[in-house]
């Protein structure tokens, strides 16, 4: 495997492994998934360069574009939890009353 | 003038003679049946009938009557037609003679019975379908008499039907007859679907003939004839009355069997396998029933197990491939057997219903012209020289000594003979002579005529019948000619063995020492422990692999185990599992994330 390739997939599969264990704030969740994006867009942006496809070269682009407004939903989510919970600790995340 | 014309009209005459009396009645209220009526019915059917086979002697003429055919099936007939050739036209009179006779016999021995015409009719029935089979032409119309034969004996043997033991034994006769007729029904179907035909005339091949269609007809010769493994029916028959038992059970039904083989002859004759599978059965049979009729002390049971015995040797007769020499033996038979009968009966009755020969002796003064007539008839079976029984078996004997065949038929058809003549004069001895032992006071009477005119009229046939059927009809296959001296004499000497060691045993019951019980005198007065074997065993295992099949496989195992209600149990089973997962906490759903990635970073090598 190539050292690109190698940093693709190293990149991929820290960030969901970080997204299934760091569960003590709830922002490290869109970070993860935010460096998962980032991996697949630079493997999606490598690819068509390197199997010299240029009409692939619009893929990456219209994943970035959904992946922001998926970053934005998550910060949207994060912004208004914390604003009743007080801070973004997973373990305050219960529907308590008292 | 036209022979020919003159056969046909007199045989169908015959027939229609016989339906009179059960078509008169329905026709006018006066025209009413009784014993005397039908009696004289059935004698005047055997004076016409007589005409037809001397046309048959005198010119050798035989034919065949084909009436209304029924058009079921484009290419496939099914005629009714009648064949009159050497065996109908002789078994005709013969039949009607001994029916005439025990009809005769019969107004004497049911005269006290409240529905004896009802009695006669039965008889009547059971003769008209008797004749059927005999005159059929094809299988169809021989399967109609097989199957009236087999209801009239159901009905006559159940006769007295407040008594258990008969009811059990008419259903004992009907479902050995059924199986039989399996066999039979399974030859049908094979010839109709590979000779497209049920004619008895175009019933040859000129290749070896399947075995499987002749396995059929064995089977059903084993179910009517009563051979061993189908033959518990027949001693148990005895407890229909006795002109039942001389009637059908000696004389003619169970000779259907017999005659079924004889007229599918030339199928028979090409395959080896059925004709020895005959033999040995044949041989089997004889000598099974021999050897019960050793112990047994009911004098009807000793004669049933006679006529089975004397259906072996028929059925060894078919296996030597000489079906002429079988109806020989059947036509001799049929006289002194049915005379037996008759002189059992009127024996029982004078003894005022006294069946066991233990409880008879001396009678040969009180009843003189029964007990002549029963020596004549025992020595007649036994094969004595120049009597009618010799004539058949003495052939039957010869030609088996000096055929290529099986040495252990051969053996037991000997043994059966040499048995024959030791319970022969063993019954002789006990009910004849000795001491008397029946009690003082009995209704001893055979003055009637009714008793002693059938009597001495079968006694005549008995001795002359032998001696008019060989010298009018002559042999299709040429007898054994020459052969050793001893050989010619083995059923002679094995009868005269058989004679010398009943006599001296017979002295044993003068010495008042109670019988020891060996092996063999309980295998013998057991029946061979063949009726408790089957007819337990074979019941309890088809009722138990019913029940298995019925409750456990399909209730059980097919709707609970492995139908609808074994898939309801395994989804329920993988749901139970499957929920302890669904626990709610996030914990659980992230690290089945994670162990997706794992999985994903480990398939990549």
């Amino acid at each position: 495997m190539t050292t690109l390739h190698l940093s693709f997939y190293s990149t991929f599969i820290l960030s969901s492994l970080g997204l299934a264990f760091h569960r003590t704030h709830l922002i490290s969740a869109p970070l993860c998934l935010e460096s998962m994006m980032l991996s697949m867009y630079v493997a999606l942006a490598m690819w068509p360069v390197q199997v010299q496809a240029p009409s692939s070269t619009l893929l990456p682009m219209l994943m970035l574009t959904f992946a922001a407004c998926e970053a934005g939903t998550g910060l949207a989510l994060l912004v208004a939890s914390t604003r009743t919970h007080g801070s973004d600790h997973l373990h305050n995340f219960n529907l308590l009353q008292c | 003038m036209d022979l020919l014309l003159t056969l046909n009209t007199l045989m169908l005459l015959t027939l229609a003679t016989l339906l009179t009396p059960i078509i008169f009645p329905m026709l006018s209220d006066n025209l009413k049946n009784t014993p005397t009526t039908i009696t004289n019915t059935v004698k005047t059917a055997f004076l016409i009938s007589l005409l037809p086979m001397t046309i048959f002697i005198y010119s050798g003429s035989e034919s065949l009557i084909s009436l209304w055919e029924w058009k079921y099936i484009m290419n496939f007939k099914i005629p009714i037609s009648l064949k009159m050739d050497f065996y109908s036209l002789t078994f005709f009179p013969i039949a009607l003679f001994v029916s005439w006779s025990i009809l005769q016999f019969a107004t004497w021995y049911m005269a006290s019975d409240p529905h004896i015409t009802k009695f006669f009719t039965y008889l009547l029935l059971f003769l008209i379908a008797m004749l059927i089979l005999i005159a059929a032409n094809n299988l169809f119309i021989l399967f109609i008499g097989w199957e009236g034969v087999g209801i009239m004996s159901f009905l006559l043997i159940s006769w007295w039907h407040g008594r258990a033991e008969a009811n059990t034994a008419a259903l004992q006769a009907v479902l050995y007859n059924r199986v039989g007729d399996v066999g039979l029904i399974l030859c049908m179907a094979w010839l109709a679907s590979s000779m497209n035909t049920w004619e008895i005339q175009q019933l040859t091949s000129p290749h070896q003939t399947p075995t499987l269609p002749l396995l059929g007809l064995i089977l059903a010769a084993t179910g009517k004839s009563a051979q061993f493994g189908l033959h518990p029916w027949l001693p148990a028959a005895m407890e229909g009355p006795t002109p039942v038992s001389a009637l059908l059970h000696s004389s003619t039904m169970v000779v259907a069997g017999i005659f079924l083989l004889i007229r599918t002859h030339p199928l028979l004759s090409t395959n080896q396998t059925a004709l020895t599978l005959c033999l040995c059965l044949g041989a089997l049979s004889t000598l099974f029933a021999a050897t019960c009729a050793l112990t047994q002390n009911d004098i009807k049971k000793i004669i049933a197990f006679s006529t089975s015995s004397q259906l072996g040797l028929m059925m060894v007769t078919i296996g030597l491939n000489l079906p002429q020499l079988a109806f020989l033996h059947i036509s001799t038979h049929a006289f002194f057997k049915a005379m037996l009968f008759l002189c059992s009966g009127s024996i029982i009755h004078s003894l005022n219903g006294e069946q066991d020969i233990r409880k008879m002796g001396g009678l040969q003064k009180m009843l003189p012209t029964t007990t002549s007539c029963l020596t004549i008839g025992n020595l007649a079976l036994m094969g004595t020289p120049f009597l009618a029984g010799f004539y058949s078996k003495d052939q039957i004997i010869e030609s088996l000594s000096t055929s290529y065949l099986n040495t252990w038929a051969l053996v037991l058809t000997l043994l059966a003979t040499s048995f024959t003549a030791v319970y022969t004069i063993r019954m002789t001895v006990l009910v004849q002579a000795g001491f008397v032992r029946i009690p003082p006071l009995t209704p001893m009477n055979e003055n009637n005529p009714a008793v002693t005119s059938p009597i001495t009229r079968l006694a005549l046939g008995s001795i002359t019948a032998g001696f008019f059927i060989t010298s009018y009809i002559l042999p299709t296959k040429t007898p054994p000619m020459t052969m050793p001296m001893p050989i010619k004499l083995t059923a002679l000497i094995v009868t005269i063995l058989g004679i010398a060691i009943a006599l001296e045993l017979s002295k044993l019951t003068q010495t008042l020492i109670l019988t020891k019980q060996t092996h063999f005198s309980n295998f013998s007065a057991s029946l061979g422990y063949f009726n408790p074997l089957t007819h337990r065993l074979t019941s309890t295992s088809l009722l138990a692999g019913g029940q298995n099949i019925a409750s456990h496989l399909i209730d059980l195992s097919w709707y609970k185990l492995i139908g609808p209600e074994g898939l309801a149990s395994s989804q329920q089973t993988a749901s139970k599992l499957a929920t302890t997962l669904h626990s709610g906490s996030i914990k659980a759903y992230l690290s089945s994330f994670a162990l997706s990635i794992l999985i994903i970073l480990t398939s990549t090598y």
